[in-house]
């Protein structure tokens, strides 16, 4: 990995501010202001200012993660405050209460001998005057970026007590061409859109890609050899293969939250059932023996359990077992159908795509099925996908014409916003924090 | 329905070059003038015509055969024991207003079902393979079952 952690010793001091963790509940739409004046660099002269140009980019970058939160509000940053090396670690706290900041975020970027930059970040509490955490990377210029992203997760979790999800990427499907012909391609992007690339050329049918948790392999459905069949691409070679050999339909994987197997659904005969293989291989191991239709099974975060969907009553519902497939139980009980269930990294709860006659929506449940809040207005919305905050969530949505489109929504009840994407897409997927 | 006309499809050659093998062949041959026709498209349209239709229907969300859909298989069924050179897939397809993996296993299972009548009503199971598209072709809202080309180089237009 290109991103070396300087400071071992990263200082979260149980990293709660006051006030802020108030604005972390949902439907408390009270925001953190936090303060980022434009961080510094100990260089000088000419050097000194390339290094103050790219600090002021990564500055502009903190900036524009954080304000796409729902928790965290920053103050638009201003040249004028521009403050030296040693106060990026001495603060005048006293100004940016007269600003109105609860937060500070200060750093630096340095230039190194062998041409990379070391980049610094440091939270502090403004009220409190204490630092709240810091970081620092040394990277090659062209991860500036993703230095800027682990400078706002900081910041974040700090304020939050979740980490962020600035240093992640989505995948999702592209999709171009006329509705009877559709081109599909796997995408994949950093979550703020930059670094859009195709992965697979497009002559073939593709659908669900899923990142493994740090984002270095994806599992995806092809009809290559003219039948589904679950292919992972190693992210960091290019290299692809199928998941089990043979000539069975499999579909709907999802990587544990280690990475070490991927759980999914294959067709024996007229059955759908969920199985569970090591993500390198292996024999796989059946989960579930109904006649039903089993299918889009997902890992708890600590890896002990699975929610999946079946229709072994006669309808979708959602279901959890052991991850050996004991202890099966029904956890939805209405008159709608569920599908698609995707545990949320923090474990709190579950998403999932709510469906009535021909309306589908996004909602979320605690695991025991109590508390389903629906959080998508729909018509056509479905495939919810978590961020690493467990605060928002990505899903497709297919629009008037019928094309799909990506949004994201948060929980806290405000509408849910457009991705940019370069064409119509569906399926997205949102990894964990890269390493 | 004549939307899906375009992609719904019949049986193919199971490498068997010889026309000649196939009946249905010479019966059709007064083809439009002067256009050579590719075989596969003349046993294709021999199934289509023989069997009186290469799709069977289901209500939506279901995978049960209905009444109509056992009568068109009974025919393909019968057709395909008067073709055993013949091999043919069926292709089964979810409900579009289906999230996309459910949409994917009703697929398989429409297919499953299809093809399991089939060979029980004698159809050698080596000829009849199945396959999903889930939602991933339009369709009428209640879903489909289509059988189509197994795949391969499709045979050579008959020389002459």
């Amino acid at each position: 990995m290109i991103l070396r952690s300087l400071g071992a010793a990263v200082l979260f001091a149980a990293a709660f501010l006051s006030a802020p963790t108030q604005a972390a509940q949902p439907g408390r739409p009270a925001a953190t202001v936090i303060a980022i004046p434009p961080l510094t660099s100990p260089d000088t002269g000419k050097k000194g200012n390339e290094m103050l140009a790219l600090a002021w980019q990564v500055t502009g970058l903190i900036a524009d993660d954080l304000r796409q939160t729902a928790e965290v509000m920053p103050l638009a940053p201003d040249r004028n405050d521009y403050y030296s090396y040693p106060q990026v670690t001495a603060p005048t706290f006293s100004v940016w209460r007269g600003k109105g900041a609860k937060a500070l975020i200060t750093g630096f970027v340095q230039s190194r001998p062998d041409g990379r930059l070391t980049v610094g970040c440091y939270v502090y509490d403004v009220e409190a005057g204490r630092e709240l955490g810091r970081k620092g990377f040394v990277v090659v210029p062209a991860d500036l970026r993703r230095a800027a992203h682990k400078c706002s997760g900081l910041a974040y979790q700090a304020i939050t007590g979740s980490p962020g999800m600035f240093d992640t990427r989505i995948a999702y499907v592209a999709e171009t061409g006329a509705p009877e012909a559709r081109v599909k391609r796997i995408a994949i992007m950093d979550s703020d859109g930059y670094n859009h690339k195709y992965l697979t050329p497009g002559g073939t049918t593709v659908l669900t890609p899923r990142l493994a948790p740090h984002a270095a392999r994806l599992a995806y459905v092809s009809f290559q050899d003219g039948i589904p069949q679950v292919r992972i691409i190693n992210l960091d070679t290019g290299e692809q293969r199928p998941l089990l050999p043979g000539s069975a339909m499999t579909f709907a994987p999802r990587y544990s939250p280690d990475g070490s197997k991927i759980v999914f659904s294959m067709m024996l005969g007229a059955n759908s059932d969920i199985y569970v293989v090591g993500a390198n291989g292996g024999p796989p191991q059946r989960l579930t023996t109904s006649p039903a239709i089993d299918t889009d099974p997902s890992f708890s975060p600590d890896g002990s359990k699975i929610v999946f969907e079946s229709d072994r009553s006669g309808t979708q519902q959602l279901y959890v077992m052991d991850a050996n497939g004991a202890n099966q139980r029904r956890i939805t009980f209405t008159t709608a159908a569920y599908s698609s269930p995707e545990w949320s990294p923090d474990g709190k709860f579950i998403a999932f795509t709510w469906r009535m006659a021909d309306t589908r929506r996004i909602g979320i449940m605690e695991p025991d099925g109590t508390g389903e809040k629906i959080l998508t207005a729909g018509p056509r919305d479905e495939g919810p996908s978590w961020a690493a905050s467990s605060r928002e969530i990505v899903f497709q949505r297919t629009e008037a014409a019928g094309r799909p489109a990506i949004y994201r929504v948060t929980l806290d009840g405000s509408a849910a916003r457009r991705m940019t994407i370069p064409q119509d897409g569906s399926d997205p997927n949102w990894s964990g924090t890269m390493d | 329905m004549t939307m899906r006309k375009s992609i719904l499809l019949l049986a193919a050659l199971f490498t068997v070059p010889a026309s000649a093998q196939l009946p249905g062949l010479r019966r059709r041959a007064p083809a439009p003038p002067a256009v050579v026709q590719n075989p596969i498209d003349v046993v294709r349209a021999d199934f289509a015509a023989q069997t009186g239709g290469t799709t069977v229907y289901f209500a939506p969300g279901s995978a049960q055969l209905t009444p109509q859909a056992r009568m068109i298989l009974q025919r393909q069924a019968m057709w395909l024991r008067q073709h055993p050179g013949v091999a043919v897939r069926v292709e089964g397809h979810g409900d579009p207003t289906d999230t996309r993996d459910h949409a994917l296993a009703l697929g398989a299972e429409r297919a499953a079902e299809a093809r399991d009548y089939l060979v029980l009503l004698g159809t050698p199971a080596a000829q009849v393979s199945t396959m999903t598209w889930g939602k991933e072709r339009p369709g009428p809202p209640s879903a489909m079952t289509t059988i189509q080309d197994l795949g391969g180089a499709p045979p050579v237009p008959a020389a002459g």
